[in-house]
Order: C-alpha cells, then structure tokens, then sequence
C-alpha cells in the first residue's frame, strides 16, 4: 500500500513535468493557475507514504537510503510552496518537479528499500529531531542547488544574446541570487538546530555520521561567508550554490550506510 | 438574416490613412459622447460606438440606414469640416456585419495594430465600448457584438503567443533590465544623447527606473535632457567616476573609438560587489568594447544584437497570425456571425 502510494506520487511529480513543459512551449506558464495542483497531489501522497512508514516503524521513517530520499523529496517539495510563494519563483517547479520524479522513480526501481526488522523501541525524541532536521536544511540546500542552476542558465542565455521562449519564462536573475542566499542560509541555521539537537544524545565525536554532518555545516559556513560578503561574483555563487550540494548529497548515501 | 438592424464599421486606420489626416480625423476623447450621440440620430441609425486612438478612427453603427457608410463619410467630413480636396483623400473602409464584427475581432486582438499583437488596443476599444455604453449610444447589436468581441480577443490572446516577447529596441532593452535587476531600484546613466537612446531611458524610465544621469559632451543639451527626465546632468569627464553608482548604461556618443573599455569595467566592477551592470550600446560606431561582455555579471547589447532580438519578436508574432485567424473565425461561428464552412 505504502509503495502504491509513492508510485502515484511519483505519477504526479511527472505530470506536473508535463504540464510545465506544455505551458512553457506554448509561453503560457504564468498564466496557469494550475501548474501547482500535480505538486501538491505529489506532496499529499508522499506525506501519506511517510505517515504509514512512521506508522510501521513507530519512529520518524528514516531507516534506510530509500526512505531518506522520500523524506528529502517530501522537504524539497515543501520548501517548494515555501519558498515559491515567497520569492514568486513558480517556475522553480519545472526544475523541482522533474528532479523529485527522478529520484522517487530511481529509488522505487532499486533494492535500497530493504529495512532490516528492528524491535519498536520508543523513539529517542531528540534523535528524530536531529535526524529529521537535518533532512530538511538537506532539502534546502537541494533548493538552492537548483535555483543556482536556474541562474545559470538565465545568466547564459543573457549573457549569449539567446532570448527565446524559456528566458521570458525564468525569474529574473536578481531574485534567484536572492533565493540563493537565503536558502542557503536557511538551510544552515536548520542544519545547524538539527545539530544541537544531537548534542544531548552523547554521540561520541569520532562518530563518522557526526564527523559527515559537521563537515557539511562547516562547509556551508564557509559558502554564507563567501554569499553575504560578495566575494564572488554573483554567477560564481550560484555555481557555488550547486558544486557545495554534491558534498551533503554524498554524505547523505555515507551517512546512512555508516 | 434577421431583418433588425444591420451593423457597419466606417474606419481609417495607420495603413489607409497617412498621419496628417488622421490626427485631422481623430475625435477628442470629451467630444465622443456627443459624437456617438450625433452618429446615432442620423436617419435610420440606432446605435453608435466610436473608436479613436493615434492609430485609428472607426465608427461602429447598427442602423437600418439604405447606404450607411456614405452617411458616415458625409458625418466625418461635416463635423471635421474637411476641405474638398481632404474629403477626396480620405480612403475608409466600408465593412457590414460579419466582416464588420470579423475586423473588430481582429482589432481587439491585436492583429490590426501596427505592432502586431499589442495589448493596449483591448483596453483603447473597452474605454471606447464603456464611454458608448454610458452615453446610452449602444442597445441589443452593438452590446452583443462588442462583448463577444472581448471574449474573442481574450481567448486569442490567452491561446495564442501573440502577444509574446518584444518587438521594438525600446521594449526588448526593458524587458532584459527587468530580466536582471528589480527594475524600481535601477538607476540608469545615458551617455551621449542620441534620440535612440532617449527613447530606451524614457521606456526604462516609464517602467519604473529609480534615476537617470545624463552626460553629454554639450553640457547643456545633457542639462536639457536631465531636466526632462528630471535626473541629473554631468559632464563628460566625470561620467566614468559615477559608473560604479548605476546599474544601466545606455551608450549613444558619437565617438569614432570605444569609450566603454574592459579595464575600465572591470575596476567598476569590483566596486559594484557582485552586483551585475547591464549595458546598451545604440552608437554606430560602437561606444562600448565587445571584450567587456566576458567579464563577470556584465551584460552588454549593440544596437544589432537589440534589433535582432526585437526581430525575432516580430517573426514570433507573425508566426501566431494564422492560429489566431482560426480562433476567431471559431468564435465568429460559435457567436453566430458567420456560418460554419
């Protein structure tokens, strides 16, 4: 039931592929009122999936890679309506949307959905928090990966004179530097309240999945300094954006099999 | 067909008419309801809606009148007194009703504007309509025929791309700028006073760009300028000591070699902390060096790049005609106007 779930979830993220890339061939993307609808049916079953599997396991459902890229996915998505109501980026969906299909289908088609039968123990309140947290400064950081590219590829086509249907399209490159930063940062201070909250749990500080997390923190650190201090240029930020990304990405897959 | 009244359209527009007659012709906007009124008591008419822009002048009528259009010719000519000789010149077009109802369908939609697919006619014709309306000039016909119009125009505009991209040197310089920063916070700096140039501060002006500087090699036309635009003039040698505080630059000197140089920008550029700098280059020969594009966050136009842009705008636009034609032809047989084929 729970699998079925996530395939149609999966169905949804896909369709809201589609009906992007039929409203951005047509330019009508700003017009659709409904571009949002695909998304939040997607959103609406992966929450239905996390719920049964929490349900299953007594515990947030973080228990294999599997679950932890739904669980990513799920914060992607929401951050998703977060952040594009906020900063009026909907188009950040034709980026989102394809990008959760993929890593839902991927992860559907593998065998890293094999949880090992563990005795329901009652769960340690900060663990989760820390574990689930964490997840979601993940997602944010996963967010402005994405908006960097969406930078990327509005800067080229301004910068090669290639002014066609897609750049009418794309949010104007001063609101993704923007987002960019912000989700950045807020990926970083959720990061950072997912490892508080680990500190009462007595990990000892050789423990590699703590020695993972605080190298991500550190590094993304680095990354605000480097964003609110303007020691880039603001296309070598959103590349930074992206390339920092692949750091939590590979911790996540390290993590999780430590 | 009914035997009720019949609708005409009597019009002139920027293809049959040159400027000079049709500024002659063009109704002052406090002068249309009378005008509506007085087309409406002519013999054998029973409503009226006049539409007066700079680019056109129609008289929409539904009458039982044997030869409306020569009532309206002689309407035109009497309350404008045209000489003879203009009288003569005057070449309208004499439409009845589905051609009349299929041309204010394409009116509405932007097809028979001289910028194919602008948005401003939809609301120029709805004012038109609502002064009418007002005037009590408009009754079953004309209210029938003008709301479906407005449907028509809509969907062709919300199902076609006919309104997509831009297509003048003045609107494609907009839209970048507003594709790179927040357009209300821009500042823009015009170097040199080209009327091209003008014309792109002025549009980026209108949208909205916080202030303007004005520098010119005359001081005093660069004073003139400022003053119209109500920014601040400066002189020639100073402009490059202010490029750092501005965000657009629109180019337009006359000088024979690039006054706009990468080393210059690129000292600009380390002041300005990742903030980007747009660049319009209008001068021919070029102000602006193209080896200033690579540099990072700088973004720079020529005046051929603009104009190709503003072009490829145009064949987009061109490309929609057909698609746009079926609509309306939908909407006319839907309606009831004209008979499926």
């Amino acid at each position: 039931m729970d699998r079925l779930l996530l395939i149609l979830s999966t169905l949804a993220f896909a369709s809201a592929v589609v009906l992007a890339l039929v409203s951005l061939k047509a330019g009508k993307w700003k017009e659709s009122r409904w571009h949002w609808v695909p998304m939040a049916v997607g959103l609406a079953l992966q929450s239905a999936f996390l719920y049964l599997r929490g349900q299953q396991h007594g515990r947030c459902p973080l228990t294999n890679l599997f679950e932890v890229f739904i669980f990513i996915g799920w914060a992607i998505v929401l951050l998703y309506f977060l952040v594009g109501t906020t900063y009026r980026l909907s188009l950040l969906g034709v980026f989102t949307a394809p990008m959760i299909a993929l890593l839902q289908g991927l992860s559907l088609i593998s065998s890293l959905d094999q949880t090992v039968p563990r005795p329901r123990t009652v769960p340690n309140p900060w663990l989760e928090t820390h574990a689930a947290v964490s997840l979601i400064a993940y997602a944010a950081f996963a967010m402005a990966c994405v908006t960097g590219i969406m930078y990327l590829v509005q800067a080229r086509m301004l910068k090669r004179h290639n002014i066609h249907g897609l750049f009418y399209q794309l949010p104007p490159i001063h609101e993704l530097a923007k987002a960019i930063q912000k989700l950045t940062l807020t990926g970083s201070i959720l990061l950072s309240a997912g490892l508080a909250a680990s500190i009462p749990l007595d990990i000892p500080i050789s423990n590699p999945k703590l020695i993972f997390a605080w190298t991500v923190w550190g590094m993304y650190l680095v990354v605000n300094v480097v964003m609110w201090r303007h020691l880039l240029s603001a296309r070598q930020t959103a590349w930074l954006a992206v390339v920092a990304f692949i750091v939590p990405l590979v911790s996540v897959g390290l993590v999780t099999k430590a | 067909m009914s035997s009720g009244p019949r609708i005409a359209c009597l019009g002139i527009n920027h293809r049959t008419t040159p400027v000079e007659l049709r500024e002659r012709l063009a109704f002052a906007e406090a002068k249309v309801p009378d005008a509506n009124r007085q087309v409406q008591s002519l013999p054998g008419f029973r409503e009226s809606v006049i539409i007066s822009t700079c680019n056109r002048v129609e008289i929409y009528a539904a009458h039982e009148s044997s030869d409306a259009h020569a009532a309206l010719i002689d309407y035109l000519v009497q309350h404008f007194q045209l000489a003879p000789d203009q009288a003569e010149a005057l070449v309208c077009y004499k439409l009845d009703a589905d051609e009349a109802a299929r041309h204010l369908f394409r009116v509405v939609s932007g097809l028979d504007s001289m910028v194919l697919g602008e948005t401003e006619i939809f609301g120029q014709v709805k004012q038109a309509y609502k002064v009418a309306l007002e005037s009590g000039t408009t009754s079953r016909e004309l209210n029938k025929l003008f709301q479906r119009a407005f449907s028509g125009g809509k969907l062709v505009r919300e199902k076609t791309a006919i309104q997509r991209g831009s297509t003048s040197v003045g609107s494609v310089a907009v839209d970048l700028a507003g594709k790179i920063f927040d357009l209300k916070a821009c500042r823009v700096m015009l170097i040199g006073a080209g009327e091209m140039a003008r014309t792109c501060a002025q549009s980026l002006l209108s949208r909205g760009a916080k202030s303007i500087i004005v520098s010119n090699r005359s001081h005093d036309r660069a004073i003139e300028l400022a003053a119209e635009f109500k920014g601040t003039a400066m002189k020639f040698d100073e402009w490059e000591h202010a490029l750092h505080e501005v965000d657009i630059v629109i180019s337009s000197t006359s000088a024979p070699h690039f006054v706009v140089k990468p080393e210059l920008v690129q000292k600009v550029m380390r002041q300005r902390r990742g903030h980007p700098l747009f660049l319009i280059d209008i001068a021919v020969p070029r102000d602006i060096d193209p080896a200033v594009n690579d540099l990072e966050d700088v973004y720079v136009y020529d005046i051929d790049a603009l104009s190709a842009i503003a072009e490829d705008g145009r064949r987009e636009r061109e490309r929609q005609i057909a698609l746009c034609e079926q609509l309306i032809e939908e909407q006319l047989v839907k309606f009831g106007i004209t008979q499926p084929l």
